[in-house]
């Protein structure tokens, strides 16, 4: 019986202390009878081994005494859709608004390209507290509601207060997926990609085709651009090369109509190559002088600026690019996810 | 397990679970403690663990389903069960909708059989 009462000891500690006496005495005097039972069908006291199997049958302390629980979770069926919708509601603008400061707001006011990483960088940590933070609460309310029912308003969920005319109108398949393009405007894309490839090409012998008047400027002043926008310029037309091939392709195989999902992610990627080699520009430097040894004096201090505001503003438009991108990247696993759930 | 058992095994303690109500209502008609109570249940073909039952009995208690009292037996306190006004009332209505449910089943399964038996 030493063995009994090591057991029932160890099933109190996981008990609810107000109730720990009574369950004790109970469970302890259905144990015993169920003891006395078996001895009396056996004609002898039961063995070690038979004793270890007969309280292994009833079960682990832990499992028992959880099964006296009034609460076994931590948000009930009812609270949890909406929980998780408060959840996804929460997590989406915390996350934008924590894009919005660290592209925007922190490159105004810090003007590093240190702090923004930094800012982007302090987001899980903001969205772990704030998911913690509404588990906490929806925790709290199931706890005070299922303790409590007579002082907590109940819940009915989501089913009473809903009105079935205030349900969005069905969305077209197409429109989902995207406008469907014709022969002649697929025929036409490739005819002006080529066209606008043409011009870019120009541009280095013709500048004011890109600058137009501006070039005068250009000609005259005592800047010049940094050897860091030929490898840019070269990646600008190897991307209008690929995207002309990849139209080529399309056209060629039939399937114009729709541009595939990876297709569009992968050019994506590839277009932010040319953004970050501007940013990895050495020195930061994009605009040099002609002759530093006659102009450094008079305009070092402003090319300075004008680099540094370059960069800054590289800065933002790669953290813009970044996130359309891990916006669209998860879009696509969303979209993909759902269509493997409906094949099933 | 696999996943095929595992299925059947939640559905099955899905299944179970308010049988097993229904059956402890109905024999507490009769005033039990929790181990003559199992005992009997299990004498009737319904095994129930006692890790379920005696949590069971605690939670028709708070809802008031059932009354208790600790009274000596055989020279040990037990606590004994039995049905509340209440919970008598809970269980003939009960007791209807299972019977309803199962006429319903019954006849769900007489339908697919009935064209079956007619083909052959």
């Amino acid at each position: 019986m030493e063995l009994l009462d090591r057991y029932l000891q160890a099933v109190r500690k996981y008990l609810p202390l107000r109730r720990q006496d009574d369950i004790i005495a109970e469970l302890r005097a259905n144990m015993e009878s169920q003891i006395e039972d078996r001895e009396s069908e056996l004609g002898r006291s039961l063995t070690q081994g038979e004793f270890d199997d007969f309280l292994r049958k009833i079960g682990h302390p832990m499992v028992v005494a959880s099964r006296y629980q009034p609460q076994q979770y931590l948000i009930g069926p009812t609270m949890f859709p909406m929980y998780l919708y408060v959840l996804r509601i929460a997590m989406l603008w915390i996350f934008i608004i924590c894009m919005i400061v660290a592209a925007v707001v922190t490159p105004l006011t810090e003007g590093t390209g240190g702090a923004v990483v930094a800012a982007v960088f302090r987001t899980p940590g903001i969205l772990i507290q704030t998911a913690a933070w509404i588990t906490l609460v929806f925790a709290a309310f199931e706890f005070a509601r299922t303790r409590y029912p007579n002082i907590c308003p109940q819940i009915d969920g989501l089913n009473k207060s809903w009105n079935p005319s205030t349900l969005p109108p069905l969305e077209k398949e197409a429109l989902r997926e995207g406008k469907t393009r014709s022969f002649a405007q697929a025929v036409a894309e490739i005819i002006f990609s080529v066209l606008f490839l043409g011009w870019v090409l120009l541009i280095p012998h013709y500048p004011f085709l890109l600058l137009g008047p501006g070039v005068v400027f250009l000609k005259t002043s005592p800047y010049q651009l940094a050897s860091v926008w030929w490898t840019f310029f070269g990646w600008i037309v190897a991307l209008g090369i690929m995207q002309i091939v990849a139209k080529c392709i399309d056209l060629a195989r039939g399937t114009w109509e729709r541009r595939s999902r990876i297709q569009q992610i992968v050019f994506k990627i590839v277009g932010l190559i040319p953004v970050l080699v501007l940013l990895a520009a050495p020195g930061h430097i994009y605009v040099s002088l002609k002759n530093p040894a006659v102009d450094q004096a008079q305009f070092g201090q402003n090319l300075a600026q004008v680099n540094n505001a370059i960069h800054l503003g590289f800065s933002v438009i790669c953290a813009i690019v970044v996130l359309q991108l891990a916006f669209d990247l998860g879009k696509w696993v969303s979209e993909a996810y759902r269509r493997r759930e409906a094949a099933f | 397990m696999t996943v095929a058992e595992n299925t059947f095994e939640n559905l099955r303690l899905e299944l179970r679970r308010g049988c097993l109500t229904l059956a402890v209502l109905a024999q507490l008609r009769q005033e039990h403690y929790g181990y003559t109570l199992r005992k009997d249940l299990a004498e009737r073909g319904l095994e129930i663990d006692e890790s379920t039952l005696y949590p069971l009995l605690r939670r028709l208690e708070t809802q008031g389903l059932l009354a208790s009292q600790w009274r000596e037996e055989d020279k040990r306190n037990k606590r004994f069960y039995r049905l509340s006004p209440e919970g008598e009332q809970i269980l003939t209505r009960l007791l209807d909708e299972w019977n309803s449910i199962n006429a319903s089943v019954s006849r769900i399964l007489e339908a697919e059989t009935a064209p079956n038996s007619q083909a052959r």
